[in-house]
């Protein structure tokens, strides 16, 4: 396996993320969900984690987020330990679970608010950051309605717009897309790559290839809980000769299919 | 303080919005409030703790109906006296077994009679003692309404036996009075040489020795009215109410749980502690609400329904501190049902039973003197119980807030017990 590695010494000062030997095993359970997976990504990157259902992306995202403690293995971010600065790194860390983290019995309006004054917003200044977030998603004429009253690709886009509300410098995408629109994915992308372009350091998990491949600047193919490849789509390809990404994943992780 | 207050916020937002929820919240107990306190107060009148009508037909000519019924009245007994010349004894057994009367009475023909014919036999020198039998003595009828309690039908048949006693012990000294009146005329007009004062036998044995002094409804420190099942049923039904918003309150805590809102609360830079503590705050306010709706039902709808109104006899600060701190328990329960069930048919399987069982041992729905001793011992560890005590001390039995602040610990406890075990349960785990 070639990797591209920053010293460990340095223990992820200059890295937006920095995580070592990270182990996970759910109960009950055979295998552990993380299998010492190593993971580093720079400032600014735009990094997709890649892998089939059950090779342990959301688990990842959970421990790296910080919504649960691995079983052993450290996590650094921006330079933070978890464990020592839990409240400074949800300051700056965002998170767009894979479930729609939303109150359905509310508006889009009346989310957006509640989750911004728990990060400490107030008066003109939530205000004016809830109509960016709502122009963000492209839903401020329907900022008023109900979210159960949305469709799938309006509660992603506000899902998305809800992880951004406070500005984060590194921001964790839980398959983002799934089960949305054409439309929706495609303004989803785009939104993600301004923000990429504005400095904000993006993790984003997926089980499409098309996806990883267009908006990620770095891959980590992850399979049985630690990623077995990594680097830029280009060099993944030249490396192992594939025709395409969906050709070197299969090669990797092989045909069969993966149950969890 | 500007997040819990956003977090409770949110909270009554979205419970406004559940229209199913706020009827069970509020409907339920009102409903049962009305429903239990008039199934109670026809259950006092079977067990005699209002006062009991008896109906009185008195067919005889003499004065034992009058002496009786004197007797009667004194008692706890509201005497209903019938027209011998447009009513029978069958129209008084009909009204009886219908249930409109708990008790009827009648005095046959020629009792009064008979009682002085009976009483001179007594005093004839060859009376053979077992002349004296059944045959011999006056009948009196009873009859019981059928639904009556059996205790209830012991004490009236108690009283009414003793009643006719005192009539035959004043007729018995009365003739004796005479009787002896009658030999001394008899040795000569020798009155001074009676072992006896002037005042007659009669009334001698009538005079009572003792008095029995019944402090039963002397008041506490602060006033209270008399027992009635209002003052019971009102805080009782209302606690319940209190402490079945925690079925609620776990439902919206699983709704968060379940969807990515948990993620994403976790995520944030504010302690679970504080999420708790909006919903707390908010459903502190909907406990209060329950409250004075059922308090407000038992003050201005029950004297329609025929029923006590209702009386906080100028507690009302002490009310709702109690309130407050049940709220407290109830809120923690919620929080902790809400953390330690896996969805929302364990939460509401389990709570609803958790509630109704501790209102049940609490003394919600039978008094806890009431119950067996075993029972009794396991009440101790009921929240409702605690509650109860508390709103007991203060409306029935007339105590101060002060005799009553070790319920109101106990419940704060609670609350704090269910908040930390919450609070562990929602911490990111190994």
């Amino acid at each position: 396996m070639k990797t591209n590695e920053s010293p460990l010494a340095e223990k992820g000062q200059g890295e937006a993320l920095f995580a070592r030997s990270l182990v996970k095993q759910y109960k009950n359970t055979a295998k552990p969900a993380l299998n010492k997976l190593d993971l580093q990504v720079q400032k600014g990157e735009f990094f997709g984690l890649l892998g089939a259902n059950g090779a342990g992306k959301t688990t990842a995202i959970s421990v790296l987020s910080g919504f649960f403690p691995p079983d052993s293995g450290t996590v650094f971010i921006m330079g933070m330990d978890y464990r020592r600065q839990t409240n400074k790194i949800r300051q700056i860390l965002g998170l767009v679970p894979q479930e729609i983290a939303l109150y359905d019995n509310l508006t889009a309006q009346e989310n957006l608010l509640f989750f911004g004054r728990l990060y400490g917003f107030r008066g003109k200044k939530l205000q004016s950051r809830v109509e960016q977030c709502l122009e963000f998603a492209q839903l401020t004429e329907q900022a008023t309605r109900l979210v159960s009253t949305y469709s799938g690709g309006m509660k992603r886009r506000l899902n998305l717009a809800t992880g951004l509300l406070h500005v984060p410098q590194i921001l964790f995408l839980d398959e983002p897309t799934v089960g949305i629109d054409t439309q929706s994915r495609h303004l989803i992308h785009k939104q993600l790559a301004q923000l990429n372009r504005e400095g904000t350091t993006i993790i984003y998990t997926t089980h499409y290839m098309e996806e990883a491949q267009e908006l990620c600047s770095r891959i980590g193919i992850i399979d049985g809980g630690r990623i077995i490849e990594q680097g830029t789509p280009a060099e993944l390809l030249q490396q192992s000769g594939s025709r395409n990404l969906e050709d070197l994943f299969l090669h990797l992780t092989g045909k069969q299919l993966r149950d969890a | 303080m500007v997040k819990i207050i956003t977090a409770a916020v949110k909270e009554l937002v979205l419970l406004k919005r559940d229209r199913a929820g706020l009827l069970v919240l509020f409907l339920m107990p009102a409903l049962l409030v009305i429903v239990i306190t008039l199934v109670q107060e026809n259950v006092m009148e079977l067990t005699g703790q209002k006062k009991t009508l008896v109906l009185f037909l008195d067919l005889d000519e003499g004065d034992l109906g009058k002496s009786l019924r004197q007797q009667l009245e004194t008692g706890q007994l509201e005497v209903v006296v019938w027209d011998k010349g447009q009513k029978t004894k069958e129209d008084l057994q009909a009204a009886v077994a219908e249930g409109e009367y708990q008790v009827g009475v009648i005095i046959p023909a020629g009792s009064s009679r008979k009682i002085q014919e009976e009483t001179a036999l007594l005093f004839q020198k060859d009376r053979q003692p077992e002349k004296n039998s059944p045959a011999s003595q006056v009948p009196v009828l009873v009859y019981f309404d059928p639904g009556v309690m059996p205790g209830l039908r012991s004490g009236l048949s108690a009283q009414l036996q003793m009643a006719l006693e005192a009539i035959a012990m004043k007729t018995k000294m009365e003739k004796l009075d005479r009787e002896l009146h009658s030999f001394l005329d008899s040795l000569g007009g020798a009155e001074d040489l009676a072992p006896l004062p002037s005042a007659g036998l009669s009334e001698l044995t009538q005079r009572p020795l003792f008095i029995l002094e019944d402090n039963r409804d002397s008041p506490g420190p602060t006033e209270a009215p008399p027992y009635n099942p209002v003052q019971q049923n009102v805080p009782a039904w209302a606690l319940f109410g209190m402490f079945f918003t925690s079925i609620p309150i776990a439902g919206a805590i699983l709704q968060e749980r379940k969807s990515g809102i948990w993620i994403r609360l976790t995520s944030l830079p504010v302690s679970h502690l504080l999420f708790f503590a909006g919903k707390v705050v908010a459903y502190l306010g909907v406990c209060l609400c329950q409250f004075l709706l059922i308090g407000l039902i038992g003050t201005f709808l029950f004297p329609y329904l025929g029923l006590p109104a209702f009386t906080v006899s100028g507690n009302l600060a002490a009310v709702l501190v109690i309130v407050f701190f049940s709220s407290l328990a109830a809120c923690g329960f919620g929080i902790f049902l809400g953390m330690v069930c896996g969805s929302y048919e364990q939460a509401s399987t389990l709570g609803s039973t958790a509630v109704v069982a501790a209102a049940a041992l609490g003394g919600v729905m039978v008094p806890v003197y009431a119950m067996p001793q075993m029972m009794q011992r396991l009440s101790i560890v009921s929240p409702l119980n605690w509650g109860l005590t508390a709103f007991h001390d203060l409306l029935v039995r007339g105590n101060s807030l002060s005799a009553v602040w070790d319920d109101l610990g106990r419940l704060m406890l609670f609350f704090l017990l269910t908040i930390f075990l919450a609070f562990r349960l929602a911490r990111p785990r190994r």
